[in-house]
């Protein structure tokens, strides 16, 4: 892992006496229940036409030899982060000593530029109106569930996996579970290309919903129409 | 675990920026790993969220969960990292239950029918006037016959106070919905080996036939059994082969999906145990001790059901039948699962039946990573009980389905309408027949519709729902989270005993059921003199609570009820180990399960007095109680001679075939060639009639386009998208077409849950208008994006009624599908009464009593016939 070329001085991956949380996502592991999906929206109080992390699914193969993928998606939280790049008024920030990238909503001037920057589509604006928060109208994402990590539980994703193909940890300590399932299986990330050096690994992800960078989440007819009501009535 | 209190200052000290982060946040370094739950805190305000133990409700996995409460309101439901079956994860719908508490649209205060029935006016109406006016019809009913007051109830989670309800008041009609549910897999178990279902051990097995469930999604028991699926495939190896006519989400994950023509499992699994007993691999060992028939006598039965009888009916190549036969075998241990697939069907006890016998002759019963009885336990009722009532019911004990323990819940509108019984005040509880039966409002919707029918309908309910859309008076009920309620459900190797406890008052004016209850009772019989007050004498529901709970033995030495208040679950096995999620003792490994129980040896205390019959039953005041097997005296298996029934001879009493067998369904044995069989599923975040109003699950599923193969979708012309019609014997629909390759190709599949016409702005997407009935807006409905609410297919599907099991069968409609016309508008909907009448006349000619039965059975020419069956009331309520 130290071994690794470091490319910002932001990266905590390897450093010494700090911790770099990660996610392993073991989509053998997978039954695509959405329960990871509603237990952030709970968490957040999350508006309706935006998430924080979803569960895109593709069905491939020809009758009757045909699978069913889920392929978990969430904020990375990079070592090397394009939208911390991106924001021109420091609204986004790493933190240090976790690697959790945050956003400051007070800062957010919502101009967009990280939304953007992003590789995974992972940021989104939220809409004005919420059911009992205050924060509206600015960017809002994944924080890796800082809140609760920081009082030493998992993310509510994690919490909820009914597969348990959602393991969090750190992957500075090599006794973790995450270092250990990421040592000893096959893992990939997405979009390596991009050298944002992504912290959520993937054991078992098919190719079909993983390879060709943006192209690989592109959606099935059915979601099309469904982007397309989307488009018609959803006003943030 | 750090100490540290964080304030709202040190949040934001954290937060601005990295450097200042790292010098103020708590020290994160911990030789463990983050702990999995229990406690939650406001993302916001960093501020601890209160946690209260209850039990899941949304649908009946019954998981073990906690609600934290902020500022006097749920925010977060969690799994009770206590409990043993859910260990501490709650599926997509459990994560959103609390929006049945502030659904905007929940009916917070009584309410009486002003207009016409289902015209939508009510008027608001006190508590007193409410429970005056529905005692004052229930004390006319009762002079004139205590039985023309009917209770139906969907999910009835009371712990027995709605029979309570009944039997104070001398009424026997109490119908329920498991025949649309899954009563024939019920009926197909139970007099084989005892219990209504199989625990089947996922997480330690070897092999899986997973014959028509769709266990990763729904089904029982999904939170619970899923867990231990991923972790037998993972952890453990093993391979999940599914049967199914769709690629659901299990099918999906499985090693191997096996697309089977609808309705044939049986006689696919019949001729896998033919691959099996002919090439030897069963366990003759087990059969020969363990059940009522022989090694021979089994190889004899199962001579004709070869793998190229089942290849064509059934679609699934020999080759593949005899491979999968050898590697069931093979692999020990090895477990099978099963549920809609082979039960919903005309003869789905017989399909239920012949899978069963896989685990049975291989010997995979109450091994670990097998096949095993399901663990239960249960709670003594408060004293004292009402007698019940003095005469049977038609509507509850329909003498022609003599072996349908579970009723035939569906057919009752015909009965009614026929006058078979008659009705004066019908209760409705948790139940929404006018959307989820067959013929839904073209056979529900006639009959609540019908004042003569049913002159007065009670809705207990806390939203209005298409069935209570149509009553004459709601009596507003509590959801889940407002209710106490006693709690046990066999979802995993150990038995639990849990509680539903209130995290808040009851909103609004609601009332929670055991208490709206007592109060009508009170209303009936103020003064006691009508012997009807004695059996409602508690002083609230926690009051009733420690009545079932506080003499439990082992749990009363923990505390009784207060522990489980405190717990939500007892008893606790261990501690949820964060590394592996698995539960672990106190030396720190997985805690192990109990197998063999039916290998228990009996005491000397439970042999004195007992006596051994010939066949080794042993008995003990005339109740069977053991099985003497070489030389040792067990427990054997809960039927009525202690041993798995491979023959039921009940069943040949009513001329139906004792031994496993398969009848193909004769309608589909004609079928044309454009003809399809439409099969109805459920999706991961709905259940079948609740789930549509939960904002959550329905921007993730909210429109349900019918799966066309795209083969046949090629043939018929149409994309994704396009709008199809689907015409039955009974009516017609025009819906979207969802091409797949994930679907048999004669088969098209439309989801239920969604299509409503009622049960709020949000299910039906009127979201323009304002709440009605009390409840607090939600700012966020405003972000609601989609106006697609699909189309319920109900109305189109026919009643079916297994003769034995009594099920509806779902997946036995025949349609033509075609591409839709210059006239056909998305969502048109079509059923009609007499045609369902018509579909009604035909069921019943397949009933014991009914032209059909014989020449479906010419194997039981022998039998005397119906007239040498004395009539006898129909099973009771399990």
């Amino acid at each position: 892992m130290s071994e690794e070329l470091r490319t910002s001085p932001i990266e905590t991956r390897g450093l010494a006496g700090k911790k770099r949380y990660a996610m392993v996502v073991d989509t053998r592991r997978c039954i695509g229940c959405m329960a990871c999906q509603v237990a952030c929206k709970a968490e957040y109080d999350t508006p309706l036409g935006v998430n924080r992390t979803w569960v895109p699914y593709k069905v491939v193969g020809t009758y009757p030899n045909v699978k069913k993928h889920f392929l978990p998606r969430l904020c990375n939280h990079c070592d090397d982060p394009p939208c911390v790049r991106a924001c021109p008024v420091e609204a986004t920030y790493k933190v240090e000593d976790g690697g959790f990238v945050l956003q400051r909503y007070e800062r957010c001037i919502g101009c967009r530029s990280c939304m953007a920057a992003c590789p995974y589509n992972a940021r989104f604006m939220l809409p004005a109106h919420r059911t009992y928060t205050a924060i509206t109208s600015v960017v809002d994402k994944c924080t890796f569930c800082f809140h609760r990590v920081t009082q030493g539980l998992v993310p509510a994703c994690v919490q909820t996996c009914i597969g348990r193909s959602r393991v969090f940890g750190d992957i500075n300590d090599p006794t973790s579970e995450v270092s250990y399932l990421v040592a000893t299986n096959a893992t990939q990330v997405l979009r390596p290309e991009q050298g944002t050096k992504p912290h959520v690994f993937y054991i078992a992800g098919d190719r079909s919903q993983m390879e060709f960078g943006r192209d690989a989440y592109q959606r099935r007819e059915v979601m099309d129409q469904e982007r397309r009501m989307f488009e018609r009535n959803f006003k943030a | 675990m750090s100490d540290t209190k964080f304030t709202r200052r040190t949040f934001l000290k954290v937060s601005a920026g990295t450097t200042a982060a790292a010098a103020a946040a708590p020290r994160l370094l911990q030789a463990m790993e983050n702990e999995l739950g229990g406690k939650d805190v406001n993302p916001v305000t960093l501020a601890e969220r209160k946690a209260i133990p209850i039990n899941c409700h949304v649908c009946n996995i019954q998981d073990g969960a906690i609600a934290f409460v902020e500022n006097g309101r749920v925010v977060k439901l969690e799994g009770n990292p206590e409990h043993v079956s859910t260990r501490g994860r709650l599926c997509a719908k459990g994560n959103s239950g609390m929006w049945y508490s502030y659904d905007p649209d929940r009916i917070l205060y009584p309410l009486k029918r002003v207009g016409a029935r289902g015209e939508g006016k009510w008027k608001r109406i006190t508590w007193d006037e409410a429970l005056a006016e529905v005692a004052k019809k229930l004390d006319a009913a009762l002079k004139e016959d205590p039985n023309t007051i009917m209770m139906k109830y969907g999910r009835n989670r009371t712990g027995g106070t709605l029979d309570r309800f009944m039997k104070t008041l001398g009424s026997a009609t109490v119908v329920n919905h498991t025949s649309v549910c899954e009563s024939s897999k019920k009926i197909g178990m139970e007099p084989t080996w005892g219990p209504d279902i199989e625990t089947p051990d996922f997480a330690n097995t070897k092999y899986v036939l997973n014959i028509g469930s769709n266990i990763l999604e729904a089904a029982y028991f999904h939170n619970p059994l899923s867990q231990r699926i991923t972790e037998g495939r993972v952890d453990n190896q093993m391979k999940i082969v599914t049967f199914d006519v769709r690629l659901s989400n299990t099918a999906g994950f499985s090693d191997e999906w096996i697309p089977v023509f609808p309705g044939t499992d049986g006689a696919v699994a019949l001729a896998l145990g033919h691959v099996i007993l002919r090439e030897d691999l069963q366990d003759s060992e087990f059969i020969n001790t363990w059940t009522n028939v022989t090694v021979d006598e089994l190889k004899a039965h199962y001579k004709d059901f070869t793998p190229e009888w089942a290849a064509k009916i059934s679609g699934v190549p020999a080759a593949t039948i005899e491979r999968i036969a050898r590697e069931f075998a093979l692999a020990k241990p090895a477990t099978l699962f099963t549920y809609r697939g082979p039960a919903k069907h005309l003869y789905g006890s017989y399909n239920e039946k012949a899978c069963m016998m896989l685990p049975i002759m291989t010997g995979n019963i109450e091994t670990r990573g097998g096949y095993c009885l399901p663990r239960g336990m249960g709670w003594p009722q408060p004293g004292p009980t009402p007698p019940g009532a003095k005469h049977a019911s038609y509507l509850s004990t329909p003498p022609d389905y003599p072996l349908a323990g579970h009723k035939v819940s569906h057919l009752v509108p015909f009965w009614i309408a026929e006058g078979k019984q008659k009705i004066n005040v019908y209760f409705t509880y948790q139940d929404n027949a006018v959307y989820t039966n067959p013929g839904a409002q073209a056979v529900w919707g006639k009959l609540f519709r019908d004042e003569k029918l049913l002159p007065y309908i009670v809705s207990m309910s806390s939203h209005m729902g298409e069935e209570t859309a149509l009553a004459d008076i709601i009596l507003p009920d509590c959801p889940y989270l407002e209710r106490w309620e006693p709690e046990s459900m066999p979802n995993s190797l150990w038995p639990w005993l849990g509680i539903r406890q209130p995290v808040h008052a009851s909103l609004g004016e609601s009332r929670e059921n055991r208490i709206l209850l007592r109060d009508l009772v009170h209303k009936l019989d103020p003064d006691g003199k009508r012997g009807m007050k004695q059996y409602w004498n508690f002083k609230d529901a926690e009051d009733y609570m420690r009545q079932h709970f506080d003499n439990v033995p082992g749990l009363k030495e923990a505390g009784g009820l207060d522990f489980l208040k405190k717990h939500g679950v007892w008893p606790i096995y261990g501690k949820l180990d964060p590394k592996t999620g698995k539960v672990t003792d106190k030396t720190g490994r997985e805690i192990k399960a109990e197998y063999g129980l039916h290998k228990k040896e009996l005491g000397t205390a439970d042999m004195a007095g007992a006596v051994v019959d010939k066949s080794g039953v042993i008995s003990k005041n005339g109740k069977a109680i053991g099985i003497k097997r070489n030389g040792r005296n067990y427990a054997g298996f809960p039927t009525g001679n202690r041993l798995i029934n491979v023959r039921v001879d009940e069943w040949a009493q009513y001329g139906f075939n004792p031994m496993p067998t398969f009848k193909r369904i004769p309608w589909h044995e004609t079928m044309k060639e454009d003809e399809m069989i439409l099969t109805t599923f459920k999706l991961n975040v709905h259940k079948q009639s609740r789930t549509a109003a939960v904002k959550w699950l329905a921007e993730i599923a909210h429109s349900n386009p019918a799966w066309i193969n795209a083969q046949t979708a090629k043939r018929l012309g149409v994309k994704t998208g396009d709008l199809v019609r689907v015409e039955s014997k009974v009516g017609h629909l025009v819906t979207k077409a969802y091409v797949t390759e994930g679907i048999q190709p004669k088969v098209i599949a439309i989801a239920t849950a969604f299509g409503h016409w009622e049960y709020g702005r949000l299910a039906s997407l009127r979201l323009k208008d304002k709440p009605a009935f009390g409840g607090q807006e939600d700012p966020d409905l405003n972000n609601v994006w989609w106006d697609d609410k699909g189309v319920h297919p109900n109305a189109i599907i026919p009643v079916v009624a297994d003769p034995i099991g009594g099920s509806q069968g779902w997946m036995d409609t025949v349609v033509k599908v075609t591409r839709a016309g210059p006239n056909d508008k998305y969502g048109d909907i079509q059923g009609n009464w007499e045609k369902h009448v018509e579909a009604y006349k035909e069921t019943m000619r397949y009933a014991y009593t009914g032209d059909m039965h014989r020449k479906m059975h010419p194997e039981m020419a022998s039998w005397a016939g119906p007239a040498s069956v004395k009539p006898k009331s129909g099973g009771g309520g399990h």
